[in-house]
């Protein structure tokens, strides 16, 4: 992904640095003058030292760290407000910051005159203003109220407007500084599908976040930063995971299941994922239901007694759908210099769409991942009527209220009885012979008899069923 | 957004041609560049063939780049003065009254005052020499009270956006030749009211004004840089403001002081009153000592603060 042969670059730093001294008393121009104190007591920190980066015209690229890993002053750099102490520092094209919402905005004015003061500090015209004002206020949903002072606006409405103005400035390069959770969920998605149609335009895009699902989900490569220095550019998921490694190590970080990972690239290396088909031939399309294999070929470095291979399924936004792994079954030693292979195999019961499967190898006490390896992509045919994340396979009956020809005789819905285990109140005229019956089929058919109940109720079983 | 070329602190001059600030729609139109050979070796993204809007080597800036910075900031300085000028007057019940009405109280009160009770009346058509010193002396008031601190006030926006940062002191400036002009407006109606008689001595009013602007403007750039270094200014200024007054000739005639007078000459400011006063009720006439003494002020003032602003402007922000 770095240096795609063709790509232009957007933002360039070379060896960037940047210190910051802060004084302990606050210097006095009349004490400084007459030099009345001895020297004034200062500290001076390195923000930020040693950051070499390219990112490429219309990516966008993500940074991540902890606090005070300097990820605020890489972006004042970039956007322009304040200067490095030591390097270089290009951006091509014109740059907009995203640090913080209504930067500009004055209580006293009027949402319009707002719009026009928050436009003009964000680089546009007065003319391109002028054309874009029906979109902003659109889109931030204050129609009525555009030509009251914002000091009578909430504080919802308040930040709508300035989000709204943000995302219409069309910048080359857009810099966001966490500020992509506003407003309720509603404006939230559509802040979201806004920046998504901006990087799709070909914008570039820098943004910081804590979210790490939003870096995932909406960035092409991730820098980490941690203490001022960078430790790691590359794809989200190997940047998150050396994250994760970082946070592991400093001492003060509350260990939870999720962020207790450390990770030791030394033991394990994997070669190679593939996705096979029930034929073991290399797919990447797949019907509903129908088994997926995964197979995982590595190698150990060192002698390894266990380890255990996991499998993580993401949605097409990023989102994390199902993950398991061999833990709790025994894998079995690797000597070292070895290669091994796991085939792992899943059934797809997804809705349509495109989905990814990323492999890694953990050590057998499940704190340190040993390998992990770029997700593979693989595409669902699902059934047309299912949609959402998964395809939990919701089956159906009619059952009206008596007076209908239904009971233990009608071969459908006595199918459709024992599929759901018997736990359908057959309202037959002899409903006591059917409740009575129903136990014992139940206890034949427990919710695994799915598979075997579908070939047979072929009316009742709604929608089209393989 | 930063439509500005920051070259090496050595100050070696690269041709780069400017980028104007804002930029009307995509600043990348023409960018097709032809891909050179050694792009396929090098790792990282080919480098346009333009020039970056963005350039920083360092924390200073070429006077020619500030100054094309500053002139490309023009709409921002409009569109912030206009705030300004709202939020002062717009929840005013009397509004731009206030503008023209408190400067003609304070000189009335004043030439009331001393012509009763310290006995300055004896200088020619006193009311308007108080007003004609007045109108001057209470813009540089209310410019450098605001100005002074700009840079810090407006912390908000200088943190969170890139702008040449002594727009902000410049703004103040902008702001206050409204009530300026309309105090200047009025004094020149009162005129005839008072026996002055106006003529082609009363376009002296022009380069009055000229200067008066100049030196508020470089005054309060000075002022709001250090201000954000030495937090103090803020209280030296309101103190100084205070003084200050007293050792301009707006009260009283310079003739009567004596061999004071030389101090007295030496304020920036007394010149350009002596300007104003000979604009209306006569006076040392446009030539004097004092004139040329404010005309120097300015030139070091001008200098100070270009030199302070191509030096922190980039790094204001820094301690705010």
């Amino acid at each position: 992904m770095a240096g795609t042969v063709g790509g232009r670059c957007a933002v360039e730093l070379r060896g960037v640095g940047k210190r910051y001294t802060k004084y302990v008393d606050t210097p006095m121009l009349v004490t400084s003058a007459l030099r009345l104190r001895a020297g004034h007591r200062r500290d001076r920190l390195w923000a930020l030292r040693g950051v070499d980066l390219d990112v490429e015209d219309g990516e966008s690229f993500g940074v991540i760290g902890r606090n005070g890993s300097g990820k605020s002053t890489l972006m004042m750099l970039v956007g322009g407000i304040t200067a490095p102490t030591e390097g270089s520092l290009r951006v091509w094209g014109r740059v907009a910051p995203l640090i913080s919402v209504g930067v500009g905005f004055h209580r006293e004015l009027t949402g319009r005159e707002n719009i026009y003061v928050n436009g003009t500090v964000l680089g546009l015209t007065r003319r391109q203003i002028d054309r874009r004002l029906d979109a902003i206020v659109d889109f931030a949903e204050v129609e009525q109220f555009i030509d009251t002072p914002v000091k009578f606006y909430s504080s919802g409405m308040f930040v709508r407007l300035g989000f709204a103005v943000a995302v219409h400035a069309d910048p080359d390069v857009l810099i966001v500084d966490e500020v992509l959770a506003v407003g309720d969920l509603a404006f939230q998605v559509k802040c979201y599908e806004r920046m998504n149609e901006i990087r799709s335009r070909g914008t570039t895009v820098v943004m910081v976040s804590h979210h790490l699902g939003a870096v995932r989900r909406m960035c092409e490569r991730v820098l980490l930063l941690h203490d001022g220095r960078p430790v790691h550019v590359g794809p989200p998921e190997e940047s998150i995971a050396r994250f994760h490694e970082v946070l592991a190590q400093s001492s003060e970080v509350r260990v939870d299941h999720d962020s207790g990972l450390r990770f030791d690239p030394t033991a394990v290396r994997i070669d190679a994922v593939e996705l096979l088909a029930v034929d073991g031939s290399p797919t990447a399309h797949v019907e509903v239901g129908e088994p997926l294999t995964v197979r995982v070929r590595g190698c150990a470095l060192r002698d390894v007694d266990d380890l255990v291979v996991a499998l993580t399924v993401f949605a097409a936004d990023g989102t994390a759908l199902y993950a398991d792994s061999t833990a709790g079954s025994h894998f079995g030693p690797v000597a070292g210099g070895c290669a091994f292979a796991c085939t792992l195999g899943f059934r797809a019961r997804l809705p349509t769409g495109s989905y990814q499967v990323a492999a890694r190898v953990d050590a057998a006490d499940l704190r340190t991942t040993l390998a992990h390896f770029p997700p593979k992509d693989f595409f669902v045919t699902g059934r047309h009527t299912v949609a959402g994340l998964a395809d939990l396979e919701m089956q159906w009956t009619r059952s009206d209220v008596e007076g209908t020809a239904a009971g233990a005789g009608q071969p459908g819905q006595a199918t459709a009885a024992r599929a759901l285990g018997g736990t359908v109140q057959a309202r037959a005229p002899h409903g006591a012979d059917a409740t009575a019956g129903a136990p014992a089929r139940g206890a034949e058919h427990d919710g695994s008899g799915r598979a075997t109940a579908m070939p047979a109720g072929a009316s009742v079983h709604g929608p089209d069923r393989r | 957004m930063a439509a500005d070329h920051n070259d090496h602190k050595v100050g070696a001059c690269r041709a780069f041609s400017d980028r104007a600030w804002p930029a009307s729609g995509r600043a990348r139109g023409g960018l097709e560049t032809t891909l050179t050979a050694t792009s396929a070796v090098v790792p990282s993204p080919a480098r346009p063939e333009s020039p970056a809007t963005v350039d920083l080597h360092g924390e200073a800036t070429p006077p020619s780049r500030l100054a094309r910075q500053l002139w490309a900031a023009r709409p921002l300085l409009v569109i912030l003065a206009r705030k300004e000028f709202h939020v002062r007057y717009r929840r005013a019940s009397f509004g731009l009254l206030w503008a023209v009405g408190l400067p003609l109280l304070q000189s009335a009160i004043v030439a009331v005052v001393f012509s009763r009770v310290a006995r300055f009346g004896h200088a020619p058509h006193y009311p308007v020499f108080v007003l004609s010193g007045m109108a001057p002396w209470l813009y540089v008031t209310a410019v450098l009270g605001t100005g002074a601190t700009a840079i810090v006030d407006s912390a908000d926006l200088s943190s969170r956006v890139y702008f040449p940062r002594v727009v902000l002191p410049l703004v103040q400036v902008v702001a206050g030749l409204y009530g300026f002009a309309v105090t200047v407006a009025a004094m020149v109606a009162l005129c005839p009211v008072f026996g002055v008689g106006l003529g082609p001595r009363t376009l002296l009013l022009l380069p009055a004004s000229a200067l008066l602007v100049v030196l508020a403007a470089a005054a309060c750039v000075v002022a709001s840089i250090l201000h954000v270094y030495f937090r103090d200014v803020r209280y030296l200024v309101t103190a100084g403001l205070m003084v200050w007054m007293y050792v301009t000739p707006v009260i009283y005639p310079a003739a009567d002081l004596g061999r004071l007078r030389v101090a007295v000459d030496l304020n920036p400011l007394t010149g350009v009153v002596d300007l104003f006063h000979a604009a209306t009720v006569g006076g040392a006439g446009p030539m004097a000592v004092a004139v040329w003494v404010s005309v120097c002020w300015a030139v070091v003032l001008l200098v100070s603060g270009a030199a302070l602003a191509c030096r922190f402007d980039r790094v204001a922000a820094d301690l705010l």
